[in-house]
């Protein structure tokens, strides 16, 4: 288990090292081509940051870093990755945990009532699943920023900066998830116990909620843990679209600028809150269906 | 289970938004103003964004400053200046009774201080170092008497010493923390003081009640005034009018064209463009490639561009067509090279044919000795970049030119594409008010000399303009360095650079200096307080 954990995480920043790389240029050439500097300059300002050492030394005096728990310092502004990661975490944890929260929700509600044969709940799931994210926020900025004036657009004001941009993206999540309970949903619909369940004269709102969505549940942990995966990567879209802090911006303005130890350093933490979310996901399994657990 | 678990997600998530909600003292006169993008750091000495000057400007004095309306040097942190008649001294008389925001005195050993970090290799200055040119040492003559001295004349070193990049800061807070941490920990002696950095959130400025040593153009606060100024980011373009209308900032900096032309209809928003000096949006073309080696070809393609049609589509009007290697608003503009290559695809086709290209083999794109005349242009995503260059497409087909766009990503990779060479044209432009940039273009052995064209006589022109000190001498090279640079075809200008501000009507007396970028905010007054 842990092997497979540390093998997960040398995969993952292995990837990052060399994937990056692939791209033209490097940070410090871009950043001083209009400064003024002479391509001397610029020369020694790359040798200066390890740029000119063959890939592989540099690969290797990274994961020794890596090992020690040093992700090293971003390239532009000096500051430690780990500082870096630490200072942008909560805004997007907490995105990620509401949205996750609206996802569960929506995702339990319009997928029971799918799987018991409503079509717009149905059509609605169709909606979650298919529209982007870009498209969904955008929208929602309109009418409830613009037309409506209830919630701001941006930022992180509170409570208030959460709600449109954890909706936004938990919709987006709920379709995945409503889909599988949905499918879960229908097939126990007429399974032998629920008919036992409803003989017995038991209200049907109960024969639902404990006999029917439990056992469409089991699939929808492993799909919720799945895409509390895939929030990692729809908070940077939400974060830039909503303009809040987070690591997803801070993704995605070092990809943009090549500042190679950053990207490193958040793709590693990600693949490890990766791991520890599945494996919670494995033991709330067990928690659920006895099956597993024996 | 599941309601156990979706109440310790409620809770969790509920603890987390706790921790990053901020109560702050609500200032009388407070604004969000937007950026539109998030430096790659914000330390003026070492970072080299324009954006970071935003706020900073306000932060820092600097020895001189440019009058805004004429453009002239003004006193700053320095009362007086002299330059000696062979251009290597320059000294500085130095204002009394200056403190930083941490109430040290500025004096001429905090001048020293900050001359000597910029200049630390370990400091990695991105921009700074570069702009004081042949700079090699100072003297302290007095604590309010500074010289500066130089290895060979260099005149644009007011201009440098008149921006952000080499604003003074605070020698105790500079020692007090290192490279890395200073830029969360700023002093100046200017109009705000720093109050907090949150990278990819805020940084806060705060009016400095102490401020007496402001330059001419800086109005003393009234009532009004505007106290505290908090500073957004807003990358998206697509989510800066938005963020206005909807009243999350009360300024915001470049609105698309397209978003600001609706917002002028808006009674609540004015919009504010600000003419940025500097180099045009414009296409440098490479002289060593076919079919740009050929004179005639590079004139032929200026003829055939229509620059009122881009400007129309794409810029909603609100740009001045280019003409020359320097926008209108940039000093030692000529307008001697206005109106040169104007728009006639009659006139191109001519060009074309007199060089000997044809359409042999009647496809409707010319050729030359079997070979047909493609154009490669590298195209970054900035700027509405893509979007000039689609038409410029379409309008080259119509004299019989094919076209190739190829888009690169970053700045990084139009760097590297460019090293690669067989290009024609790349686009590519840098801002500033003293044209001394042309050097990094247009000389032999500049760096960004992505024509590949080697002249000496405008090397020599070039060269004796940063190096003479007389303005008007200087204005006669730059207007000379104007003609060869058109003359020879070497770039295609497009539009002049706008900067599209939209400010809601609640705030007054925003006006920016002397460099289009950077917003006064001294003078800054908020209505209805």
């Amino acid at each position: 288990m842990i092997l497979r954990v540390i093998g997960v995480l040398w995969l993952a920043a292995t990837l990052a090292f060399f994937a990056l790389r692939l791209l033209p240029g490097d940070a410090i050439t871009a950043q001083l081509v209009d400064s003024g500097a002479s391509a001397a300059q610029i020369e020694s300002r790359r040798a200066a940051l390890g740029l000119d050492a063959p890939l592989f030394t540099q690969y290797t005096d990274w994961l020794v870093g890596v090992v020690s728990g040093d992700l090293g310092v971003s390239m532009l502004d000096g500051q430690p990755v780990n500082e870096i990661v630490a200072r942008q975490v909560v805004p997007t944890v907490s995105l990620a945990l509401a949205a996750l929260l609206v996802a569960i929700i929506a995702g339990l509600i319009l997928g029971s009532a799918a799987g018991l044969g409503s079509s717009s709940a149905r059509f609605a799931l169709n909606i979650a699943l298919s529209a982007p994210i870009y498209w969904t926020g955008t929208l929602a900025i309109w009418v409830f920023a613009l037309l409506l004036d209830w919630l701001p657009s941006s930022g992180d004001s509170g409570l208030t900066g959460l709600i449109l941009p954890s909706a936004v993206l938990g919709f987006h999540t709920a379709g995945a998830i409503g889909r599988v309970i949905a499918a879960g949903v229908a097939e126990t619909v007429n399974a032998d116990f629920v008919f036992t369940a409803r003989s017995k004269g038991l209200p049907e709102g109960l024969i639902v909620w404990r006999h029917i969505l439990r056992a469409s549940l089991l699939p929808a942990v492993s799909v919720i843990a799945l895409q509390a995966g895939f929030l990692l990567g729809g908070v940077v879209i939400t974060e830039t679209l909503f303009n809040r802090p987070g690591i997803g911006r801070v993704l995605l303005d070092a990809v943009m600028r090549q500042d190679y130890p950053v990207v490193q350093g958040i793709v590693v933490w990600t693949a490890a809150v990766y791991i520890i979310v599945n494996a919670a996901a494995d033991v709330i399994t067990r928690q659920l269906d006895p099956r597993v657990a024996a | 289970m599941l309601l156990k678990v979706l109440r310790v997600i409620i809770l969790l998530a509920l603890m987390l938004n706790a921790c990053t909600t901020t109560s702050e003292a609500q200032s009388r006169h407070r604004i969000i103003y937007g950026l539109t993008l998030q430096p790659s750091g914000f330390d003026p000495h070492i970072h080299a964004s324009s954006e970071l000057g935003i706020p900073l400007r306000s932060v820092y004095d600097t020895l001189v400053y440019r009058d805004p309306t004429t453009g002239d040097f003004v006193a700053g942190l320095a009362s007086s200046w002299t330059v000696s008649p062979d251009g290597l001294n320059y000294t500085f008389i130095l204002k009394q009774g200056v403190t930083f925001h941490d109430g040290t005195t500025f004096n001429a050993q905090a001048v020293a201080a900050n001359l000597d970090r910029i200049t630390n290799p370990d400091t990695a200055s991105q921009k700074a170092i570069f702009m004081l040119g042949s700079y090699t040492s100072y003297e302290i003559v007095d604590d309010s008497t500074i010289r500066l001295i130089l290895s060979e004349p260099y005149s644009p070193l007011l201009d440098s010493l008149s921006q952000v990049y080499l604003g003074m800061a605070s020698p105790a807070a500079l020692s007090a923390f290192s490279n890395e941490r200073y830029q969360f920990n700023q002093v100046g002696t200017g109009p705000f003081q720093f109050v907090e950095y949150v990278p990819q959130d805020r940084l806060v400025i705060r009016r400095n009640l102490n401020y007496s040593w402001g330059p001419a153009f800086y109005n003393a606060p009234t009532s009004d005034s505007v106290d505290e100024i908090e500073f957004r980011f807003y990358t998206d373009p697509a989510t800066r009018a938005i963020a206005l209308e909807g009243g999350d900032v009360q300024v915001m900096g470049e609105l698309l064209p397209v978003d600001a032309r609706a917002l002028a209809v808006n009674q609540e928003i004015i919009l504010n463009p600000v003419n940025v000096p500097g180099q045009p949006l414009q296409f440098l073309m490479n002289t060593e490639q076919f079919p740009t080696d050929n004179l005639v070809v590079r004139r032929a393609l200026i003829t055939a561009t229509n620059r009122e049609a881009m400007i129309d589509a794409v810029f909603q009007r609100f740009s001045p067509i280019a003409w020359s290697p320097i926008a209108a608003s940039t000093r030692f503009y000529s307008s001697a090279v206005a109106g040169a290559y104007d728009y006639d695809p009659g006139q191109a086709r001519a060009l074309l044919e007199s060089a000997g290209y044809t359409d042999s083999d009647n496809n409707g794109y010319l050729d030359f000795g079997g070979s047909e005349l493609i154009l490669n242009v590298i195209v970054p995503p900035w700027g509405l970049i893509p979007d000039v260059a689609q038409l410029l497409q379409d309008q080259w087909r119509e004299v019989g030119l094919r076209v190739v766009l190829e888009t690169v990503p970053t700045r990084n990779a139009l760097v590297e594409r460019v090293n690669q060479g067989g290009y024609n044209l790349v686009a590519f432009y840098e801002f500033g008010s003293d044209p001394s940039f042309l050097n990094r273009y247009f000389t032999t052995d500049g760096v960004n000399n992505w024509t590949n064209f080697i002249d000496a006589d405008l090397d020599r022109v070039l060269r004796d303009a940063v190096v003479q000190s007389d303005a008007a001498a200087r204005g006669s090279l730059y207007a000379e360095a104007q003609r060869i640079i058109m003359d020879r075809a070497l770039i295609l200008p497009i539009r002049d650079y706008v900067n599209l501000n939209g400010v809601q009507s609640t705030i007054q007396n925003l006006t920016y200096d002397a460099y289009g970028w950077f917003p006064i905010l001294n003078n800054v007054t908020v209505s209805g307080g």
